[in-house]
Formats: C-alpha cells, structure tokens, sequence
C-alpha cells in the first residue's frame, strides 16, 4: 500500500460506493438520498446566512419599564398573574445582555415564568459607560436593589416578594437578603450563583491576588473593557467555539435551529463591560478575598451575613458549568438559616439552565414548580 | 469489486500514515528550537490515538451508510472535548495563570504611557476645536446621576411618611 498513490484509493473507494449503490436496498438509497437533501439544504442555509443575515427578534414578551436607576432599568412584564407573590429577578451585571432570559418565542424563561402565572419583574443593570466607573458592587446592594424591591411590591400591591438571583445576581441578591432584612423577601432562589469562591474553579485561580493585580489594572483601565470580558471568557473554553461552528454545520439543514442559533449566536458575541470599581471590588472581595462566604463584608454601615437569610431557599446548580461550579454554588445551603431548603443540580453547563432546548425541560419547570408552591 | 470496509481501511490506513509522519515532522521540526519546550503532544496524542483506533473500527466493521456521516461527526465531538479536556489541564496549572498575570502586568505597563499620552492629545485637539471633551461629558454625566440619587432619597423619604401615614390611619 505504501506505493500506491492516494487518486488510486479514492478512486477505488468510490467505484466501491457506486457498485454498492447498484446492489442497494431501497431502504438505504432513501437513506443517501435523505443525506444528500440535508447536504443541498445546508448549502442553501449557509449562502442565506451568509448573503442575507436576519438579525434574530429576542425579547418579544410585551414589557413596561417601572423604574430607572443610572442604566438600571426595572422591567414588568405582562401576564395573567395566578400567584400573589411577584418574582424579582436579578441577573448578572457586566459580562452580557439580559435577552438571553427572553431569547425567542417558545424559548424563553422569562415566557415560561409569566405563563406559568408569575407577576415577573427583571433589574436590567444595563450597559455601562466611562461616566459609570465609580458603581460599585456596594451602590448595587445598598442603592438600586433595594428600590427596585420597594418598586416592585408598589406595582404589584403584594406584601413580600420573591427573588431569583442568576449568575452574579445570586451573590448581589445574597448581600442585598443579608443586609436588609426588613425588606419583605419570602423566597429566594440561587440559579448557578458562586457564593463559595474557594471552590469557583479556573477563573479564581486565574484571578488569585499572586497573579493578579487588580488595583493596579483598573487603575490603569479605569474599567473591564467588554473585549477583555471576551477574551476571559473564550479563554474558559477555547474549544467552544470550534464545537459550536461543527454542531452549526451539522444541524444547518434545520431551520428552527438555524433561528435558535442566530439568536443565541448574537447574545453570546455581545459582551458587556464591567465599571472599574465593581470590578474591583468583585475580585478583590469575592475572588481574592472570599468575604460573602466568610461573613467579614460590610454594605452600607450593615453586615452583609448569609447566616441572616431565613426564607424558602431553593439552590440550582449545573453540572458542567466551568463559571460557577456545582460546589460553590451549592455552598449557600449550608450558609444559610433556612428551614424550608432545597438543591438540585442539572446536567450541562452555565447557560443551559436559562437557554437551549434542556432548560425548558430540566430546569424552568422545577424553578416555577418550587416557586408556585410558596406564592 | 473491492470490499467497500476494506478500501475504506486502505484509506483511512494511509490517512493515519500521513498524519504520523506530519506529527513526526513537527516534532522534528519543533525539537530544532535550542530552548526546551513542553510536549504539547503528550497532551492530545493518547486521546487522538484513541480516537483513530474506534474509527479505524468503525471503518473496518460498518458497510458505507450515511451513518458514517453521524459517526464522523462523532469522532470531532470526542476529538474536540479531548483538546478540552488537555487545555483545561494546562490552563488549570499555576504555572499557567503566573504567565498570564504576568503577559497582562506587561501589557498593562506598556499601555498605560499610550493611553495617557493618547488621552491628553485628544483632549487638547477636542479643547482647540471648542467641542466637549470625554471628561466633560463623562462629569456630566455623573452630575445628573448625582441629581438622580437626590430624587430618589426623595422619593425614599415621601414613601416612609406615606407608610406611616397608612399605618396611622389603620
């Protein structure tokens, strides 16, 4: 074989597929002949991707802003509310935009919530500027979450709320429950938020106070600029992308994924920057200094303690997920008063529990089923 | 008519073969540098190794179907999360994350003067064409954010004396 030139083989491998193809079960032929559809309609949606991209409509559920706060914006949205409890939720600040939570018709879990009966409210914390530099994780804890709760309970007229905490909304939530206990707050939910940050895996490592001088870069940068929240991410998973073109290639022939894709595609290519002093003070008290956990954060002249929170507690980690690990996350039952507690841990990663074809099933359900049950 | 698994495993054999030697020329190539360098291919080779013998199976039981299309799709799947899985050990070291603090300490370093000197240049030019510079806009800016704060300290005090005056009344 060593001699043999490679044209030889490939010729002889393909008189093998036709001679094959003359002794075919018409099974198979339509088998190929389905193959070679699928090829033809990748094509076809490759060249309209390419020629004719259609920006994706995220955010359709119908919404009115009830309050603002710098670029903080409060959202209510609109539905046929069945439970007296409203449902404040709290995303991550900085890194990216909020519509991932209300992608697209069908899959959305901001739908999915106010389906389901739920009187939704959702802190856009916006997309900062230069002007913006000076917020702090602190200004968040003490000054706009407290009103957007106090903005909340007027709107809907109930007398407690709910608060889901996704992502760095969890930890903000935590502070913010711990800090103020005369705010009303009967349940509160942690969708994948680190609170343990001994246990937060490669980005704490990578931002250990031995290799990173965070003064010393937002003194210089005067913020995180949205490139670099790019770069940290891309760098968590460098094969991520490699993985998502093959998986795009595989399914192109499918146009509700071609749509779900550009979607999520366009969220996750939009990144946000964060202000420099809540960078700073994210790393330097939460990563470097592991103070949420340890109980030594102060807000406002309050101490932040989790071991203040005693409300309905439901904890929901993800399996794969390399930003805030199953174990930090799940680190918030132990930290807390709460009687009335529950952990659930969900396969895949960080984004699968608000977006993709798994979060309707494994997760939306379980997290409106606890929440139904208490409001 | 040739077996089609069998010229397939002649193909995929001389693939293989091909793909050594290209891996055995960069070692070669790479083992030149006089600076010693890790192996980067002891990272991949056991997982790619791996992954060749389940295909070259694959190749050799499977008659020509339009599922090897699902099983070479499979094959990068496993590739891909095995190149994962060996950057994830790398970026996972210590050693890692002290060059990267380090690159971004340099980088820091080196931007900082430019930014500066850009900064000033800009402000000057902005200033000599009587247009608002960054930082005024920028103080603007947090003045009527400071405006903002006050209203909402207002608005926190009528709402107490309202709370209190429903509960008077009650």
């Amino acid at each position: 074989m060593g001699q043999e030139r490679f044209a030889d083989i490939a010729e002889r491998f393909a008189n093998s597929y036709a001679e094959l193809g003359a002794a075919a079960s018409p099974e198979m032929v339509k088998r190929w002949q389905d193959e070679l559809e699928r090829s033809f309609k990748r094509m076809t949606n490759l060249a309209q991707m390419v020629q004719h991209p259609v920006e994706p409509r995220t955010g359709q559920t119908p919404r009115e802003e009830i309050y603002r706060k710098g670029k903080a914006r409060l959202y209510r949205y609109a539905s046929k509310r069945t439970h007296r409890t409203p449902v404040l939720f709290v995303p991550n600040l900085g890194i990216s935009r909020p519509y991932i939570f209300d992608l697209l018709p069908g899959g959305s879990f901001i739908e999915h919530m106010t389906k389901e009966g739920f009187d939704f409210y959702l802190l856009d914390w916006g997309v900062f500027g230069p002007e913006d530099n000076e917020l702090s994780f602190e200004d968040c804890v003490v000054k706009i979450l407290p009103r957007a709760a106090r903005k909340v309970l007027e709107s809907s007229g109930a007398e407690s709320l709910s608060v889901l905490g996704y992502c760095m909304g969890a930890p903000l939530s935590a502070s913010f429950i711990a800090s103020h206990p005369e705010v009303p707050v009967k349940n509160f939910i942690n969708m994948a938020g680190p609170i343990d940050f001994s246990k937060v895996g490669l980005f704490g490592l990578w931002l250990d106070r031995r290799f990173f001088d965070v003064d010393r870069f937002i003194d210089t940068m005067g913020s995180l600029p949205a490139d670099m929240v790019k770069a940290g991410f891309k760098l968590l998973r460098p094969t991520m992308d490699l993985s998502t073109n093959l998986n795009l290639w595989w399914n192109l022939w499918n146009d509700k994924y071609v749509e779900s894709f550009n979607a999520l595609n366009k969220w996750a290519n939009e990144y946000v920057a964060f202000p420099g002093e809540f960078f700073r003070q994210w790393v330097r008290d939460f990563y470097q200094g592991n103070k949420l956990h340890r109980g030594e954060l102060v807000f406002g002249g309050r101490p932040v303690r989790l071991s203040a929170i005693d409300c309905p507690l439901f904890v929901v980690g993800a399996k794969e997920d390399y930003i805030a690990p199953p174990a930090c996350v799940r680190a918030l039952m132990d930290a807390t008063r709460s009687q009335d507690k529950e952990y659930v841990e969900l396969p895949g990663g960080h984004i699968s529990l608000i977006a993709g074809r798994g979060a309707s099933t494994h997760c939306w359900p379980k997290v409106s089923g606890w929440l139904a049950s208490r409001s | 008519m040739s077996e089609p698994s069998a010229a397939s495993q002649q193909l995929f054999d001389l693939w293989k073969k091909q793909l050594d030697e290209g891996t055995q020329n960069w070692a070669r190539l790479l083992g030149q540098n006089p600076t010693p360098t890790p192996d980067p291919f002891s990272f991949w080779k056991p997982a790619m190794e791996h992954g060749l013998q389940q295909w070259a199976r694959i190749f050799a039981t499977t008659p020509v179907t339009p599922d090897l299309m699902s099983q070479w799709k499979q094959f990068l799947d496993q590739s891909i999360e095995a190149w994962s899985k060996a950057l994830s050990q790398v970026m996972s070291t210590e050693a890692y994350a002290q060059a990267m603090g380090k690159a971004l300490e340099q980088w820091t370093a080196s931007y900082a003067p430019v930014k500066k000197q850009t900064d000033q240049g800009l402000e000057t030019a902005l200033q000599a064409l009587n247009v608002p510079t960054r930082a005024q806009v920028t103080s603007l800016a947090k003045q009527v954010m400071d405006l903002e704060e006050r209203l909402d300290r207002l608005d926190d005090g009528i709402a107490a004396i309202l709370r209190r005056l429903d509960a008077g009344k009650a």
